[in-house]
C-alpha cells in the first residue's frame, strides 16, 4: 500500500522513497526468514512427534523386532500381534467400561455443578462472593498429594474407596474448581443487555439462566469438559490407591499390567495399549482444536 | 494405646474394626468379638451363592494349580472363586490400602518377606487355632512359616517356595570347552574364565550375568561367608552388614560381579533389561534365577530347547552350596474379610498334599518337607538346581518393618553401589546398616 | 484481560436483587467442595499430628504425637534437599516450557500454511497424549539394551557406548528424562496460547517498526513482549503450579533406585504415606508443601486483583 502511494505521487519524497526500499527489503528478508522458519519448524515437528511415532512403530512390530538391540525405524512388516495380545485380555473391555463410567460420571456432575456455581458467581452480586472466588482459586491450586492422602483416609472410613462413586467424587473434587473458573470467563463475556431484554420480556431469573445464559456458555462447557475429561481419563494415582478390586480398575492401571513374570515389561503390547489408550483423547483434541485454544485462553487466561 | 473419640462415635464399620483390634491385641480367645464364645476362626464349608476373591501374585502359582484348587473348593463349598493376579511392582501400597478398605479380598498371596509387617499391625486374621487342621500332617518349611508367625501366633498358610539356582546355556559353555557342571567355587570361576576369554571381543557379553541391584543373589555371598543382615530382636535390631564376615562376603560378591558380568549391569536389576531375555538372546552364558525362569527363557527364544539349558546350585567358597534366600509366599486372610471361614477352606485345599504334587510337577518347590522329598525322585534336569539349592536356605529378617526396608530399596542401593564402586564396600555397608537400623527400630 | 463488556455485565447485574437464586445455584458445588476437599484437608492436618500408620489403617488405633512429625520433617536434611530439588526442578521445567513455548509461538507466525498446520497438529498430539501413556513411552525410549535414544546417542560417538546404561535409574538421567517429558507436554499449551495472543497484536505497528529499520529482535522485545506480558505471566504462574505438582511422571519414569533421591515434595509425601505406610509423616510433609504452594497462589491471586480483574 505504501508502495502504491509512493508510485502515484508525482514528486516522490525522499522519506517515502526510503520507505519503499525498506518495504522491499523487509519483504525479501521475510521470505528468507520464512524459508528458514519452515525448516526449523519441520525439524521441531519431527523431534516433537518422535516419541509418538516410536510408540506406533513399536506397537506394530513383532516381538523379535521390538526386542532388538539395533532399533528398526520402520516395522519389517506391519504386525498387529501386540494389539491382539493387549486387547484380547479380558481386562481391556472391562477396564474401558470402568474408565468410561468414571469419566462420564465426573463430566456430568462437574459440569452441571460448575455451570450453576459459575452463573451464581458471575451474574449476581452479593456479599461474600469474592471470598468464595478466592477459596475456589486456592482449592484449585492445592497439591494433588495433599488431597489424595486425606481423601483416601476419609473415603475409606465411610466406605467409598473401592467404589465407582467414590472415584467419581474424588475426580469431581479435583476438577470442579477449575471448571467453575473456566466457565466463569464465558459467563462474564455475555453482555448484560441480553439478560435485561429477557427481563423486560417478563422472564424470571431461572428462565433467563436456562434459556439465555446456559445456551450461550456452550463453548465454556466444552472447554471445561475437555479439562474434566483429561483429568479423569488420565488419573493413575487416585485409582491406584482407591481401587483394590482389579475388576474395577480403569485403563491407566491396565497400562501398568504388561509385565513379564520376572518383573520386566512386554513393551510391544504395552505400546499397543498406549496407542489404544491415547487414541480417543488425541482424536478428541484434533476435532475440537479450534475450541481448545480459544477455550483454554478464554477460560484460563481470563482467570 | 489411646483410641480416639472420633473413632468411637464413628460408623458401625469402625466399631467392628475396633472390636477386631481388641480381639487381636487381647490375645486369641479373650477378645469376645461378635462371633461367639471367643474361639478362633473356623473353616466354613457352606458357600452357596458366595464368591471368594483371591489375590494371586504374578508368577507365583501357575494357572493349572489355581484351577485345581478352585474346582475342588467349589465342589466342597458351592462357592465361586474370583482369582485376581497382582503385579509385584508397588504391591506393598496395594496390599496396605486393600487391607484397610472395606472392599478387601478374602485371601492374599503375600511374599514371605512382607507378611510380618501386615501381621504385626493387625491387618491379618490370626489362624493359630486351626493350624494343625490346615497343615494336614505336613511339616511346613521354616522359611515360609517363621515370617508368618508373630508373637507365637500364625497369620499365614504357605503358598510355595522358591530358591535361586544357576541357569546356564549348555551350548555356550560347551563351546568354551566346559562340559561338566562345576561343584566348587574354584571350578566355577575357572569355567567362567574360559567362557569370558572366548568372548573377550564382545564387551556386552556376560559370562555370568549378575546385575548389581540383585540383592537376593548378593546376599548369598554374605551368608556363605558367615555374615548376616541384622541381629537382635524387635525394637533392638542391629545391622550386621559391617561385620568382618559380611564385609568378606560383600567383597567376594564385588569381585565376582565385576569379573563376570557386564559393566552396564553394575547398576541394573534383573528386570530392565529382563535377564531372561538376555539369556534367551545369548548375551550371557549363565544367570542366577528362580527355577521357573527356564520356562520364560525357552518362551523368549523358541530356538532353544530343554536340552540347551542346565541348572545347578551355586557352589559357595565355603565348600557347600551358597545359602539361598528361601523366597516364597503365604496365603493370608485379611482381618476385614467377610468370608474368612471359606478362605480358610480354600487355603487348606491349596496346602493339601495332592495340590502340592501339582506344584512340584510345575518345577516349583512345594511347601512342606514331605512334599519336597516326594518330589525329589521325579525331578527333571531343569528342576534339580533349585531343589538342591533350597536344601541350604535362609531368609531375610522377620522384622515388622522389613517390608519398608524392601520398598525403600536399601538393599538394591547397597549392592549396586558396591558393584559399581560408587562407594567403598565399608561405606556402603555402614550406610545400609544405619538405614536398616533406623527403619527396623522405628 | 477483562473485556469492558464483561466488567459492565458484572457491574450492572449488581443492581438486580439476587434473592435466593445464587444461593441455590451455589449450594451443590459448595457442598461438594466442602465435603470432598475442605473436610479432607482438615483431616490431613489432624492426621499430621498423629502417628497414623499401617496399624491405624487396619485397626483404627493411633496416638497423638503433637508437633513431633513436623519437628522431624523440618529438621531432616532430606526435607531441605527435597525442597531445594522441588524448587530447582520446577524452575527448570517452567523455564524450559515457557522459553520453548515462546520460541514455537514466534515460529508459528512465520510459517507457510502447510507447515503451520503440521506443527499445530504435532503440538496438539503431544498435548493430548495422556501422561500415563507418555511415561511408559519414555521408559521404553530409554530402555537399556533395547531403547532407541541410548542407541542414537551411542551413534553420535560422543559419549561412548551408552546402550546398556539405565538412564532412568541414574540421578541426573532420571531428572533430565522427566524434565524432557514434562516440557514436551507443556510446550503445546503455552505455544498455542501465546500464538493466539500474538495474532491479536496490531500488525501495522510491527510493520511500521520494521519499515523504520527495527530488527526482528527489537520488534519482539519492544512490541510483542510487552503485549504478551499478561498472558506470559499467567502461563508462568500456571506452569509453576502445575509443575510443582508433577507426580505421575516422576513415579512412573524414575527407576526404583533414584525415586527417593529425586523425589520432589509431592512425590516424597506420597511415598511416605502410601509406600512406607507412614501416613502421619506423609501428612505432615503434605501440609508443609501445601502451605508453600498456597504462598505462590497468594501471589497469583494478588496479581489478579491488582490487574484489575473484577472479582
Amino acid at each position: 500500500m505504501t508502495t502504491d502511494v509512493a508510485a502515484t505521487n508525482a514528486v516522490p519524497l525522499p522519506r517515502e522513497e526510503q520507505a519503499s526500499v525498506a518495504v522491499t527489503r523487509v519483504k525479501r528478508n521475510r521470505r528468507r526468514i520464512r524459508w528458514g522458519a519452515n525448516i526449523v519448524a519441520i525439524v521441531f515437528a519431527i523431534v516433537w512427534i518422535f516419541p509418538v511415532y516410536w510408540m506406533l512403530n513399536t506397537a506394530f512390530k513383532p516381538r523379535d523386532e521390538v526386542m532388538s538391540a539395533t532399533p528398526r525405524f520402520w516395522p519389517g512388516h506391519i504386525d498387529v500381534g501386540n494389539f491382539v495380545s493387549a486387547l484380547a485380555q479380558p481386562a481391556f473391555l472391562q477396564d474401558l467400561r470402568n474408565s468410561l463410567l468414571c469419566v462420564f460420571g465426573t463430566l456430568i456432575i462437574a459440569i452441571l455443578l460448575g455451570m450453576f456455581a459459575s452463573a451464581a458467581l458471575t451474574r449476581f452480586r452479593y456479599r461474600g462472593r469474592k471470598v468464595i472466588l478466592v477459596v475456589i482459586l486456592a482449592v484449585q491450586m492445592l497439591p494433588s498429594t495433599a488431597l489424595l492422602i486425606p481423601q483416601f483416609l476419609v473415603f475409606n472410613r465411610i466406605g467409598l474407596t473401592g467404589t465407582y462413586i467414590g472415584l467419581i467424587l474424588a475426580y469431581v473434587a479435583s476438577v470442579l474448581p477449575f471448571s467453575i473458573w473456566v466457565m466463569r470467563g464465558f459467563f462474564l463475556a455475555i453482555p448484560v443487555e441480553l439478560e435485561e431484554a429477557a427481563a423486560i420480556d417478563g422472564a424470571g431469573p431461572w428462565r433467563i439462566l436456562f434459556s439465555v445464559l446456559f445456551p450461550l456458555v456452550t463453548p465454556g462447557i466444552i472447554a471445561s469438559s475437555i479439562f474434566a475429561f483429561i483429568a479423569a481419563w488420565n488419573d493413575y494415582l487416585t485409582a491406584y490407591v482407591f481401587m483394590s478390586d482389579s475388576s474395577m480398575y480403569t485403563l491407566p492401571l491396565w497400562l501398568q499390567s504388561f509385565t513379564t513374570p520376572n518383573g520386566g515389561t512386554d513393551y510391544g503390547a504395552q505400546m499397543a495399549a498406549s496407542v489404544v489408550f491415547s487414541l480417543p483423547v488425541v482424536v478428541f483434541f484434533l476435532i475440537i482444536q479450534r475450541n481448545l485454544v480459544s477455550g483454554m485462553s478464554a477460560g484460563a487466561v481470563k482467570g | 494405646m489411646r483410641k480416639s473419640r472420633i473413632l468411637a462415635i464413628g460408623a458401625v464399620g469402625i466399631a467392628a474394626a475396633i472390636a477386631l483390634t481388641a480381639c487381636s491385641s487381647g490375645g486369641s480367645g479373650s477378645g469376645g468379638s461378635g462371633k461367639g464364645s471367643g474361639s478362633g476362626p473356623a473353616l466354613a464349608t457352606d458357600g452357596k451363592g458366595k464368591t471368594l476373591t483371591v489375590w494371586s501374585m504374578n508368577g507365583d502359582l501357575p494357572d493349572n494349580v489355581l484351577t485345581a484348587v478352585n474346582d475342588e473348593f467349589t465342589k466342597q463349598t458351592g462357592a465361586q472363586v474370583k482369582v485376581q493376579t497382582q503385579q509385584w511392582d508397588g504391591i506393598v501400597t496395594k496390599v496396605t490400602t486393600a487391607l484397610s478398605s472395606n472392599s478387601v479380598p478374602d485371601l492374599i498371596d503375600v511374599g514371605n518377606t512382607q507378611i510380618t509387617g501386615y501381621a504385626a499391625t493387625g491387618g491379618l486374621l490370626d489362624i493359630t487355632s486351626v493350624k494343625s487342621e490346615l497343615a494336614q500332617g505336613q511339616t511346613w518349611l521354616g522359611g515360609l512359616v517363621d515370617p508368618a508367625t508373630v508373637d507365637g501366633k500364625l497369620y499365614g498358610v504357605p503358598v510355595l517356595a522358591g530358591a535361586r539356582t544357576v541357569i546356564y546355556n549348555k551350548k555356550v559353555w560347551a563351546a568354551a570347552g566346559v562340559t561338566t557342571e562345576p561343584t566348587t567355587y574354584a571350578e566355577l570361576t575357572a569355567d567362567l574364565d574360559k567362557i569370558k576369554a572366548q568372548h573377550a571381543s564382545d564387551p556386552n557379553f556376560a559370562s555370568f550375568y549378575l546385575p548389581g541391584q540383585y540383592w537376593y543373589d548378593g546376599l548369598q555371598w554374605v551368608w556363605d561367608a558367615g555374615g548376616k543382615i541384622v541381629s537382635g530382636k524387635e525394637g533392638a535390631w542391629k545391622g550386621e552388614l559391617s561385620s568382618s564376615e559380611s564385609l568378606q562376603g560383600l567383597n567376594d560378591f564385588k569381585a565376582f560381579q565385576n569379573a563376570y558380568s557386564t559393566k552396564a549391569s553394575q547398576t541394573l536389576n534383573t528386570d530392565k533389561p529382563d535377564q531372561d531375555q538376555l539369556m534367551a538372546d545369548g548375551k550371557t552364558a549363565a544367570i542366577q534365577g528362580n527355577g521357573w525362569e527356564t520356562g520364560v527363557i525357552l518362551g523368549d527364544n523358541k530356538k532353544l530347547t530343554d536340552a540347551d539349558l542346565g541348572t545347578f546350585a551355586f557352589p559357595g567358597k565355603s565348600g557347600s552350596t551358597q545359602p539361598v534366600d528361601l523366597g516364597g509366599s503365604d496365603w493370608a486372610i485379611p482381618a476385614k474379610s467377610k468370608n474368612q471361614g471359606l478362605a480358610l477352606t480354600w487355603a487348606k485345599i491349596a496346602a493339601s498334599p495332592d495340590i502340592q504334587k501339582l506344584v512340584a510337577a510345575a518345577g516349583i518347590i512345594p511347601i512342606s518337607t514331605e512334599a519336597v522329598d516326594a518330589a525329589s525322585s521325579s525331578l527333571t534336569p531343569l528342576q534339580t538346581g533349585s531343589f538342591t539349592a533350597a536344601k541350604n536356605s535362609t531368609a531375610t529378617p522377620s522384622a515388622v518393618n522389613w517390608a519398608t526396608v524392601e520398598s525403600d530399596k536399601t538393599m538394591e542401593t547397597l549392592f549396586s553401589s558396591i558393584a559399581s564402586g560408587s562407594k567403598s564396600v565399608e561405606d556402603a555397608a555402614s550406610a545400609a546398616d544405619s538405614a536398616i537400623e533406623s527403619t527396623l527400630n522405628k | 484481560m477483562t473485556s469492558p463488556t464483561a466488567a459492565k455485565a458484572a457491574g450492572k447485574s449488581a443492581s438486580r436483587r439476587p434473592g435466593h437464586v445464587p444461593a441455590i445455584l451455589l449450594t451443590p458445588a459448595g457442598l461438594v467442595i466442602v465435603a470432598l476437599t475442605l473436610v479432607p484437608i482438615g483431616y490431613l492436618f489432624f492426621a499430621s499430628f498423629t502417628d497414623y500408620d499401617k496399624r491405624t489403617l487396619f485397626t483404627g488405633a493411633y496416638d497423638f504425637v503433637g508437633l513431633q512429625q513436623y519437628a522431624d520433617v523440618l529438621s531432616s536434611a532430606d526435607f531441605w534437599l527435597s525442597l531445594a530439588r522441588t524448587v530447582l526442578f520446577t524452575a527448570a521445567m517452567v523455564g524450559g516450557s515457557v522459553i520453548v513455548g515462546m520460541g514455537v509461538s514466534q515460529l508459528l507466525l512465520r510459517l507457510s500454511t502447510v507447515v503451520k498446520y503440521l506443527v499445530t497438529i504435532v503440538l496438539i498430539v503431544a498435548w493430548a497424549m495422556p501422561n500415563v501413556a507418555t511415561s511408559k513411552v519414555w521408559v521404553w525410549l530409554f530402555q537399556p539394551g533395547y531403547g532407541v535414544i541410548p542407541w542414537l546417542i551411542t551413534k553420535l560417538h560422543v559419549f561412548g557406548d551408552v546402550t546398556q546404561t539405565d538412564f532412568t535409574n541414574n540421578f541426573w538421567g532420571a531428572l533430565v528424562i522427566i524434565w524432557m517429558l514434562v516440557v514436551w507436554q507443556a510446550v503445546p499449551f503455552i505455544a498455542l496460547t501465546l500464538y493466539a495472543a500474538q495474532t491479536q497484536i496490531d500488525q501495522s505497528m510491527i510493520e511500521a517498526a520494521r519499515i523504520d529499520g527495527a530488527s526482528e529482535w527489537r520488534v519482539y522485545v519492544n512490541i510483542t513482549l510487552p503485549f504478551l506480558r499478561p498472558t506470559l505471566g499467567l502461563m508462568t504462574i500456571l506452569s509453576i503450579i502445575w509443575d510443582f505438582n508433577v507426580i505421575n511422571q516422576i513415579i512412573l519414569v524414575a527407576g526404583v533406585q533414584v525415586l527417593k533421591p529425586i523425589a520432589t515434595l509431592g512425590v516424597w509425601s506420597y511415598l511416605t504415606a502410601f509406600q512406607s505406610s507412614d501416613v502421619g509423616t506423609g501428612a505432615a510433609i503434605a501440609v508443609v508443601t501445601m502451605i508453600l504452594l498456597l504462598g505462590i497462589t497468594a501471589v497469583y491471586i494478588r496479581n489478579l486483583l491488582r490487574s484489575g480483574e473484577d472479582f
